[in-house]
């Protein structure tokens, strides 16, 4: 069966707050009209995730021995599924009720190829509402991090939103060849959001209700950064607008 | 089956040894593109591996029960690692997850529940068992152990229920096979406490651990009474009851909880100074220390004073 949106999630322990994070996914996805799939792509999990772990036959688990890096795990995960949209999701990012009918709206816009939404800390600062880009070493970072801030639109263009929650079309995924395995962890999403803009289409983030994102949850992840930061420096450095 | 051969799509070579099944195992084989070959059933699985491991064309073989699978980054970890490891070592030893009525049991016996499945043709040789490690036929100096956690695993769902991993207990005590002598009751529920000990994990596995030590507890008791009978009814059984204890534990490394570990202590030291004298004292010692041990001290004193 083929499904209109599959999420895929790659997540490394924490089993209960990825249980949370498939409970407010599905009741996000209760607002579509169309089918839905999740995969979980377990990260060399100490104890590996069971399908008893997450009953709804909508799961579709996915294990790693070995730990692999974000983009790759993501790459693997989406040759599973058979949906018209991604989403790629962070096991520490609780979707809002409203988040994936207000996401879903904007798919079919022509020109738009990724959708990335509004994101909040857990005491209601923003995380998230767009990635925006320095001069010289700052480089990427998140607009407004940390602000009390209220969106004042239904969306706003940028160059970047972030892979904690993005929303892309399967088939432009492919063509531009998924997220760059060479980046060990983070920035491949950057990396891809302008890889989609060279392509012709638009990055934007959306209002998407109050979701949250608790951020770098996974023990080891931080460190893993640097080399990332170094190579996007490297490969992007003059090729974007310094926006921010 | 399915999942099984899809997680091994990638081998160059892939044969599946039929045992007369009645399902549809060697359609499902066939249609995934994997070579049946067919051999009569068996009540030892072990060694009919044997038979087949120079069927494949390939220099390095992985071996994998029906039941088990590999998980989706396998294709790079194992060309990795005979990459890396190949010259060096012929066999690879590979840490198992065991998942037992719906749950992953990490007590001790049951992770990492080391299994020698990869290695170059013609370096490894079953015997006639169930569920024992085949020899390294070179050397064991060949033999690479994988360290968890973060390597690759061999994913194995054993028994959907508690119910099914009795009945498979069963099945492999009634088909495996017992010495001809040597046998000794005593050592077999002396194995079962041991066994209880060691598999009761509860901080890992919950409640469940409880379940499968008694299960394995059981099972020690259960295969030294069809020992006993298939030895001729020879020996007594009852002398086992009067001292639950060994003298040899079959995981010297580990320690067990004090009334059986210090008991066993206790035995060594009569064993070491035989005499009617120094039981005696040793077993009233015993009993004024570990009152709710009272009747099983009382049978063993009985049993002595006969």
């Amino acid at each position: 069966m083929s499904h209109r949106l599959c999420a895929v999630i790659v997540s490394r322990g924490l089993d209960e707050l990825l249980r949370f994070c498939l409970k407010n996914f599905f009741e996000s996805a209760s607002g579509l009209s169309d089918q839905v799939q999740v995969i979980v792509a377990d990260n060399a999990s100490a104890r590996p995730y069971t399908a008893s772990s997450f009953p709804d036959s909508r799961v579709r688990l996915l294990r790693f021995d070995t730990q692999t890096g974000f983009a790759a795990a993501c790459n693997r995960a989406v040759q599973e599924c058979d949906a018209e949209q991604l989403l790629f999701l962070n096991n520490d990012v609780l979707l809002d009720r409203s988040t994936l009918v207000r996401m879903m709206e904007h798919c079919d816009a022509p020109g738009i190829g990724v959708i990335g939404s509004w994101l909040y800390f857990p005491d209601g600062r923003v995380q998230h509402r767009g990635v925006v880009f320095g001069s010289d070493d700052i480089g990427p970072y998140h607009l407004d991090r940390g602000g009390y801030l209220e969106p004042r639109c239904a969306f706003q263009e940028f160059q970047a939103v972030t892979g904690a929650c993005l929303m892309v079309e399967r088939e432009l995924f492919s063509r531009i060849g998924g997220f760059d395995e060479s980046y060990s962890f983070g920035l491949e999403d950057i990396d891809f959001c302008l890889r989609v803009r060279q392509s012709g289409r638009r990055v934007i983030c959306v209002n998407a209700g109050r979701p949250l994102h608790f951020e770098s949850l996974t023990p080891g992840r931080v460190e893993l950064d640097v080399s990332s930061r170094q190579l996007f420096l490297q490969r992007w450095r003059g090729k974007y607008s310094i926006d921010g | 089956m399915p999942r099984l051969l899809e997680s091994v799509r990638w081998a160059e070579e892939r044969i599946v040894v039929d045992m007369e099944s009645r399902d549809r195992t060697c359609e499902i084989a066939r249609q995934s593109g994997a070579t049946v070959v067919s051999t009569p059933i068996a009540p030892r699985v072990d060694g009919i591996r044997n038979n087949f491991l120079e069927q494949g064309k390939h220099e390095w073989v992985f071996v994998l029960d029906s039941d088990e699978y590999l998980a989706a980054d396998a294709e790079w970890v194992v060309r990795d690692l005979i990459e890396q490891h190949g010259q060096r070592f012929d066999a690879f030893s590979i840490p198992r997850y065991n998942m037992i009525a719906g749950q992953i049991a990490r007590c001790r016996g049951w992770y990492p529940d080391q299994q020698i499945r990869l290695f170059r043709k013609g370096c490894v040789r079953w015997s006639d068992t169930t569920h024992k490690p085949p020899v390294i036929l070179t050397s064991r100096k060949r033999l690479h152990v994988l360290e968890p956690p973060g390597c690759l695993h061999i994913h194995h769902e054993n028994y959907a229920s508690v119910e099914q991993f009795i009945e498979r207990q069963f099945r492999y005590a009634l088909n495996d096979q017992y010495p001809a002598d040597g046998f000794s009751f005593e050592r077999y529920v002396a194995e079962a406490f041991e066994e209880f000990n060691y598999r009761l994990d509860e901080k890992n596995d919950g409640e469940l651990s409880f379940a499968l030590a008694t299960v394995m507890a059981w099972d020690r008791v259960i295969r030294g009474l069809i020992h006993w009978e298939r030895t001729g009814r020879k020996d007594s059984l009852s002398r086992a009851y009067s001292l639950p204890v060994t003298t040899l534990s079959r995981y010297p490394d580990c320690l067990f909880p004090g009334d059986v570990e210090e008991l066993r202590n206790r035995v060594r030291l009569l064993e070491s100074v035989p005499g009617a004298k120094s039981m005696a004292r040793l077993v009233k010692c015993f009993r004024r220390e570990h009152r709710n041990m009272k009747e099983r001290l009382k049978r063993m004193r009985q049993r002595f004073r006969r």
